[in-house]
Parts: structure tokens; sequence; C-alpha cells
């Protein structure tokens, strides 16, 4: 048993916090400087200082190019932030660990946790999520657990309400933030809370609110009181003229945003910014106001949008509003009456704001991290199976419903004249000394809505304590806890499609399955890659949606084994076990076992930041325009007009990323960059989906002409196994046809081609023709005189009608082929693996 | 000052005093009727105590065995098995914040077996 983690972060996109779980109940620490729960997540250079929160945001005005805030969108992103004071660059990862650091002063008991537990929006992917714990493991933190963002609110929630039966009940969490916006639906079960379903945009929160204001309010009021040509670029681009306003005007706007929500309307005072000039170099100095009701229309739609994804949520699970208890708020947003009012309105579902919205996710945190143990310190545990010859192994829930627990105990060594004892640390329940067994069962009686610890101990025959490494049972009764964590997409292995000359997509791990998780999966190698050459094999993850294609999904990683890393020659046909395994803070660890060789590979992920270049993503937007431009000229030529209609409306949603990537400057310091490639890979997704009928129609008709041949084939021809395997197939036929997943058709076709190619193998007719055709070949064979031998061999073993070595000397026939001609057919290896 | 059973808590002697006394008064009002309506006194300095992390507890009705150790207890008639309590001479005393309590003072009471028709469990 060791040490609980205890500490929770709530890493926000404008503010942080930190927690800690003590005994039962959670302590928000306060900043020792002005004592505020919240530290705002800005980070600022000066001289030689490093600046953090308050301190950072004052000079944010006087010098914002040396003070950076925000980052959190750009994590899992390459983007770096120029530090002009410095005169280099800070990346996201960096900036978000300088506000780790930070928090940890915040800690007064002056503990140095290791071990921390860091909230993450339930959307983020798993390069987002990988940065997040590097800025952890950067800040000092040894260990580093990750929790989705809805699940920490709904745990503060569950165990603040104490009193309200929430048993079986399901409920919305609805968190706008800063900078991100994440719904997920919520269930407790068995006194489990689980997600079940959710749905979020990373790029979407109450900064955006801010650049609303800036963009649809401020500037047209700037554009009034002076003369300015092509301001808002100006202010955006790194380079533009304006560039400094840009940020200046973004704090005054969540300075009103933040007043709006008390008052009617905010004045911003343009005469407290510096040197604010237009371009004629006349000083601006005046009030803009904002009114509460402008300010409203202008987030409307952004509002609107999440209420649609809640629909979505609720569609997706065959839900009525009735059928879910409230809407749980949480995050800076929801402060805003009119989020409130409006999502009330939409959705026919009471909002509830029992919870801070402030705090909630850092509590949710605090109580996640008092059920997770700290990760065994390995020398630690060493010295610890040194040190006795005792093994033990205990297991009991950290939370119960129950009015007691059972507690379970291995143990292994010497149990000769042994006891052990549990007592629980309010002096309220002693078990009494116990001669110790291998395995012990104990029913631990627990203190209704309490933290009970107990202290076990095992004694020799002179009442001496023997180490059996740690003491220490924590129960925690009456209180929620979390079944798991959702894995937010698909993750899909990439593989080889030979039919298709493709790749396609194997799911590993599906959207909503619980974390951590483990799956094997057994592939075939494609192509005989020789040992000590350049070639090898990939094993590819990527991130999306198992029924897309894999260039419209995130990588994740690659595993190659290369020809240099082989031990002996990798034979096509070679099975590779491989075992992937997702951990709680959603690392990938991949391990191939290579049948053929005996060799071990393995490695954990690492998934490199996203790199969106203007130039390049304008193109990929220009790409997707014309292949959605001709599936829809397809599916008006085949009468399809559903699909038309979904495609007509995905041109008109990416014409509009055309003129909103048009405007990005090379250097735009904004996020827009990653929200527009978000939406393109969204779009692409949605035409994917959107054209699939098509696909499945394909798929359907090829499997219909193959089965007919292959059919055929195998009455005449066919082995009792061949007409064993064909059966099976006819008969899962319904379950496969009425899929709509194309691929899942298609593989069903493969397999009815292994069949035809099985009995053709053996058919005197197709190995003469076969050889025939490869005697055709022959002056383009590498080896002449080889190939005379083993063609004077082929004529005679046609023949004698021996066709099983002729078989053979067609495949040596085909080894001669020049390797262009061979390659003809392996061009399609894109993995190698099949 | 009294400390409680090896644990860090210390608590004056006069509360101990106090709540023994509230809750001999709450138990003869029990009996005898809340004849003077003092039931909205008594709730208010048991809250005053709760303000400061010490609560008392009845375990009249609960089993008892000899695995707790919040209880000192007499058996009243031959019986060992399927304990309960019957009566309460000294209340149990707990200190601490919600959440987590410890024991500062043990209930003094009388148990006694029950048939195990007569078990209200």
């Amino acid at each position: 048993m060791s040490k609980m983690v205890n500490f929770g972060i709530d890493l926000g996109t404008t503010n942080s916090l930190i927690t800690k779980f003590e005994k039962g109940n959670v302590e928000v620490f306060k900043n020792p400087n002005g004592f505020k729960e919240t530290l705002p997540s800005i980070v600022g250079y000066r001289n030689d200082a490093i600046l953090v929160g308050e301190k950072a945001r004052t000079y944010a005005e006087r010098d914002p190019k040396s003070v950076i805030s925000r980052f959190k969108r750009k994590m899992g992103t390459t983007e770096t932030m120029k530090i002009a004071s410095l005169n280099t660059s800070k990346t996201p990862v960096e900036l978000s660990a300088e506000v780790l650091k930070e928090l940890k002063n915040f800690i007064h008991s002056g503990e140095k946790p290791e071990a921390v537990v860091i909230t993450i929006p339930a959307s983020f992917d798993t390069i987002q999520s990988n940065a997040t714990k590097e800025a952890g493991e950067l800040a000092g933190f040894k260990n580093v657990i990750l929790l989705q963002e809805p699940i920490a609110a709904s745990l503060a929630y569950a165990n603040k309400e104490k009193n309200i039966d929430l048993r079986n009940s399901q409920w919305i969490v609805y968190d706008f933030g800063g900078g991100t916006f994440d719904v997920a639906l919520v269930k407790i079960v068995e006194g489990e809370l689980t997600v079940i379903d959710h749905e979020g945009d990373n790029y979407l929160g109450g900064t955006d609110f801010d650049a609303n204001i800036v963009e649809q309010l401020i500037a047209p009021a700037l554009q009034k009181l002076g003369s300015f040509d092509d301001l808002i670029n100006q202010m955006k681009s790194e380079s533009g003229k304006y560039n400094r306003l840009w940020t200046t005007l973004l704090h005054k706007a969540e300075e009103a945003k933040i007043e709006l929500s008390n008052k009617s309307s905010a004045e911003i005072d343009l005469g407290l910014i510096r040197d604010l000039e237009d371009d004629t170099g006349k000083s601006i100095d005046s009030m803009i106001t904002i009114t509460r009701s402008e300010f409203e229309s202008i987030i409307k739609e952004q509002i609107d949008a999440t209420a649609e994804m809640m629909k979505k949520i609720l569609t997706r699970n065959s839900l009525q509003s009735s059928d879910v208890e409230f809407i749980l708020m949480v995050g800076g947003s929801t402060f805003i009456p009119y989020v409130r009012k409006r999502i009330e309105e939409l959705m026919n579902i009471s909002v509830n704001t029992s919870i801070d919205p402030t705090n909630a996710i850092a509590i949710g945190a605090a109580y996640f991290a008092g059920t997770k143990e700290i990760r065994g310190d390995k020398n630690q545990e060493q010295a610890r199976s040194n040190q006795g010859s005792l093994k033990a192994k205990f297991s009991y829930n950290r939370n119960s419903q129950e009015p007691a627990e059972v507690f379970q105990g291995r143990f292994e060594g010497d149990l000769k004249d042994l006891f052990y004892r549990i007592t629980r640390d309010d002096g309220a329940y002693d078990s009494g000394l116990k001669k110790l067994s291998s395995r012990i069962v104990e029913d631990l009686p627990l203190r209704e809505g309490e933290f009970n610890s107990f202290t076990f101990r095992v004694l020799d025959s002179k009442n001496n304590e023997v180490d059996v490494g740690g003491n220490s049972i924590q129960i925690t009764q009456g209180k929620y806890s979390v079944a798991g964590q959702l894995l937010p997409e698909d993750l899909c292995l990439v593989k080889d499609d030979i039919g298709k000359k493709d790749t396609i997509l194997e799911l590993l791990f599906s959207k909503n399955s619980v974390i951590p998780t483990k799956t094997k999966k057994t592939v075939t190698v494609g192509k005989t890659i020789v040992k000590g050459s350049e070639d090898g094999i990939s094993i590819m993850v990527v991130e999306g949606p198992s029924e897309n294609h894999s260039s419209t999904n995130k990588p994740i990683g690659i595993l190659a084994v290369g020809g240099k890393q082989i031990s002996k020659d990798l034979l096509k046909g070679t099975d590779i076990d491989l075992t992937f395994e997702l951990s709680e803070s959603r690392d990938l660890s991949v391990s191939a076992y290579v049948n053929g060789t005996g060799q071990e590979f393995s490695q954990v992920f690492e998934p490199k930041p996203r790199a969106v270049p203007v130039k390049m993503l304008a193109t990929e937007i220009l790409s997707l325009e014309a292949k959605l431009q001709s599936e829809q000229k397809e599916a008006d030529e085949n009468g399809n007009r559903d699909a038309s209609e979904k495609l007509d409306k995905l041109i008109t949603k990416v014409q509009d990323l055309i003129v909103a990537a048009g405007t990005l400057s090379d250097d735009d310091v904004t996020d827009d960059r990653f929200k527009i490639e978000d939406q393109k890979r969204k779009i692409a997704q949605e035409m994917y989906s959107a054209t699939s009928g098509k696909r499945v129609d394909v798929a359907k008709s090829s499997y219909q002409e193959t089965k007919r041949e292959v059919a055929e084939l195998v009455n005449k021809n066919g082995n009792d196994r061949e007409k064993h395997a064909i059966s099976a197939i006819f008969a899962r036929e319904q379950v496969f046809l009425n899929s709509t997943n194309p691929e899942k058709i298609q593989s069903e076709v493969d397999e009815l081609e292994s069949i035809r190619f099985e009995i053709l193998a053996r058919d005197p007719e197709f190995l003469t023709g076969m050889f025939m055709h490869l005697v055709e070949k022959r002056t383009a064979m590498n080896d002449q005189v080889q190939a005379k031998q083993l063609i004077d061999n082929g004529r005679r073993l046609i023949d004698q009608e021996s066709w099983d070595d002729l078989r053979i000397v067609n495949a040596r026939l085909w080894s001669l082929m020049p390797t262009t001609e061979q390659n003809s057919d392996e061009m399609r290896f894109f993995t190698g693996i099949i | 000052m009294k400390y409680s059973q090896g644990l860090q808590v210390s608590v004056p002697k006069y509360i101990f005093v106090f709540a023994n006394n509230l809750f001999e008064i709450e138990k003869k009002m029990a009996i005898n009727g809340d004849t003077g309506n003092f039931s909205r006194n008594i709730a208010k300095m048991k809250e005053s105590l709760e303000e400061h992390g010490i609560t008392y507890e009845n375990p009249e009705g609960e089993p008892f065995n000899e695995t707790r150790t919040d209880l000192d207890a007499s058996i009243s008639g031959t019986g060992t098995e399927n304990l309960y309590v019957v009566d309460v001479i000294k209340p149990i005393i707990r200190a601490g914040a919600s959440g987590m309590s410890t024991v500062i003072q043990k209930g003094i009471v009388v148990v006694e077996s029950r048939n195990k028709g007569e078990s209200n469990e």
C-alpha cells in the first residue's frame, strides 16, 4: 500500500488552481500573494525574472510582447511564442510548466508533491494530452495523472451534494471555460460516475467572446473614431502595425465581459491605452460603451452551437430532455447570465449552478487524486523486498457506499508465528490479534459519509511489528468515485489493403471505451523484409473514427521495425503479435512480437506536436473542396440526393474555411489556424461518412460478383476445408451486408479471393497459364542461365503433370523478374502489414 | 485536559462534562417527556459543540462485538453471541471536522444477547 497522490490541478486557459485531498475533505490552496484561489494562466518575462499570474498580467499592457496568455489552446502544436525581452521563443509546454511551478508555491504546508492529477478537456486528443503531461513533468512532478474535466466537475458536485439521492440519475456537464468547451453526459451507476458520451470544441471558450468584442464592437468603434486601413489584420498579424493593440484590447474586452455579467453596460476607456494613434498619427482618447444586449447578440451563435452539441449527444443516446436531471454549469463563461438563460431555453432542461464554476474542476481533481496511488518508486520497492521475506498484496475498494467494506490480503513467505491486527484510526474498531495465513478476509466497518483510515499491522510472536511495506488502508464512505475515463476518439491501426492499393483502419480501442485498457492484435507481414536492408514495416496508430480513411485521422505514432533491426529475414506471411496498452493518462505503448525471428520490439508513443503552416493549410483546404465537388458530382450522377445535399452543405462550410484561411497572414499570432485545421479535419470526416453509402454499394456488388464466381469454383474444385470456409462466409452474410462499413464487406471479399487463389494454385490450367506468362517475360529476367534451366525444367514438369513442383518453379521464375516488375505489385505497401 | 485514546486530539475536560450532561438531559427527557420545551435549548447547545467539532452519539440498539473499540461494554445475561446495546450510561464522544473524526470518549454501555428473531437488524 502506497501513498495517495492527493494533489489536484486545474490547468485552465485563463485561470489555474491547485487543491489537496486530505482526510475526506478538499482544500483549495490560495495564492500567498493576494489570497485568491485562482492563478491567471499568464506568464511574463521581464529582465531576468519570470512572472506568473497577476504579476504577469500587470505587465500585459505595458509590454504585451513579453507576456503570454491563452497558451493552453496551442498545447500539442509546434507553435512557439516569441518573447521580445528574452529574444527567444517558448513552447506552450514550457509556459504551462511555469504556471504549474507557480501553483506549487500555493501549498502553505510546505509539502513538495511528486505526483499530481492534472485536468484536461474531455476532447483533448492524445497529442494534446501528452503535451499536458510533459508540462507536468517539466514542472518537476514525477508522476502526472490526467483527468477529464467533466468527470472532475461531476465528482465535485456529487461529493458536495451528498444529501441528494443521485443514484441511477444522469446529467450533462456543461463546461464552458476560458478556452475550451466540453459537454459530457454523466451517469451514476452503483456509486460510480461514468461518462456516457461527450462532445467538445477545443477552440471555443470565453476568450473567443473577448475576440468577438474586439473584432465586432471595439474595432468598428475605433474605425469611427480615427482612420485605420485594414485594422483587424494589422492587429492580428505578428508584424502588423497594431499587433500590440490586439493583446491590450483583448484584456480590455475580458474586463468588459466580466462587468457585463452584473451590469447592463460596460465602458472601455481608450484613453488608458498607451500611444493609441490612428494611421494619420491622430491620438485616440475616448470611451466605448458596450451594452449587455450588444454583447449577447455577438455571442449568440457560439452559444447556440454549444446547445447543438448537447442535442447531438441526446440523439445519439436516444434520450429526451426529460431523461436528463439537469445541466451542471462549470467554467468561467457560465457566469454570463445569457449563457445560462439561453441554454435552459434551448434545451428545456434546468441548469444547475450549485457548484462554484471557478474551482469545481480543481476540487474534483483532488477527490480523484485522493483515490490514486502514487506509482511505486522502483528503488524503494527493491529496498523493501530485500528487507524482509514477507510479501503482501492487498485489495479493497477505496470508495464505498456500503456500511462495511471487504478487505483482502494475500501473503507470501514464512507465515509461521505471525499475527495481524487491523485498527481504525478513529479508535472505534479493532480486529483483535489474529493468526496470519496466506489469504485473509476482513469486513471493515465504515463510518457513514466519512474518510475511514485503518492501520494494518503484521506482528510476530513477541508482538514486534513486521514490515510489509506500508500499512495504511483508506476508504471513503458515501462519496462518489470514477468508474473510468473515456477515450474521446477511436484509436486505429493502419494496415495495407492490397486489393485497393490503399490502407484500411483496424479498430484498436473504440470511442468511449474506459481507460486504462489493453488489446492484442495479430497482423501478417505483407512483404518479405531482408535482414540488413533499408526496408521495413511500420506499425502506425491514428486517432479518429475507424470507418474513415487513415488520412483524415490524426497520426499518434509509428513503431518501425526495419531490416537492420531483425536478426534474420522476415518472410512474407509471418505473423506479428501486437499488444497495445493505453494508460489512464493516455500513453499508448505498443509491443510487437515477431514470430519469425523471436524478437520483441516495443515503444511508448510520443505523439509529435502538430505543425500547421498557413500556406499548407490553404492548399489542403482547396484540395478538400475539389474532392467534395467531385464527390457531389458523382452523387448527382447516381441520383443520390441525400448524399448530394449533405455534400452541398459541406462545400459551403469548406468555402467559408477558404475565406477564413485566406485572411490569415503567414505570421498570424492567434490560434485561428488550429481552429481552421480542426474544422477541416471534421469536414473531411463528415465527407467520408456522407459518401460511405456509395462505397458500401460498390463493396456489396463486388461481394456478389466474387461470391458467384468463387462458389462455382469451390463447387467444382474445392476441398472440404474450402467448402466449409465458404459456407461460413455465406452464413454471416446478412450481418456484414447490413453493416454500413464498406471495409467490413471488403474484408469478406478478400477472404473469398484468398479461397479462389488457393484452389487456382492447385489447378493445372492456371499453373500452366502462369508458367507460359512467365516464359514470355524470359528476356527481362535477371539471370538468363538460371531462367533457361527453370523453363526447361518447367516444360518437363508439365509433361509429367507434376503440378506441385511446377508451382515451385513458377515462384522461382517470379523471383528472377526485375524488382521494378515485382514492385509494381508491392508498390501498394504503405505499412508492410496486412 | 483529557486526552482521547492514544490519538493526538486534546479536548478540555469541561467539554466532556458538558456533552455527558447534555446526553443525560436528553435521556431523561425521552423518559419523562419534554415538559418545559427544552429541546430547542438542547439542540442549540449541541450545535454549538458541533461547531467546535464535538459530537456525541447514542449507540442504543446497535450491534456489539469484540471488534468495536468505541464502546466499553458490560455483558448482561449469559449469552455472548448476537449482542446488542441495551443501555447507554455514557455516550460516544467524537472530535474532528465532518468527514474525519476521532473517538475521544468511549461509550459506556450494557449489552445483551438477543435471539435472532428479536433482532431489529
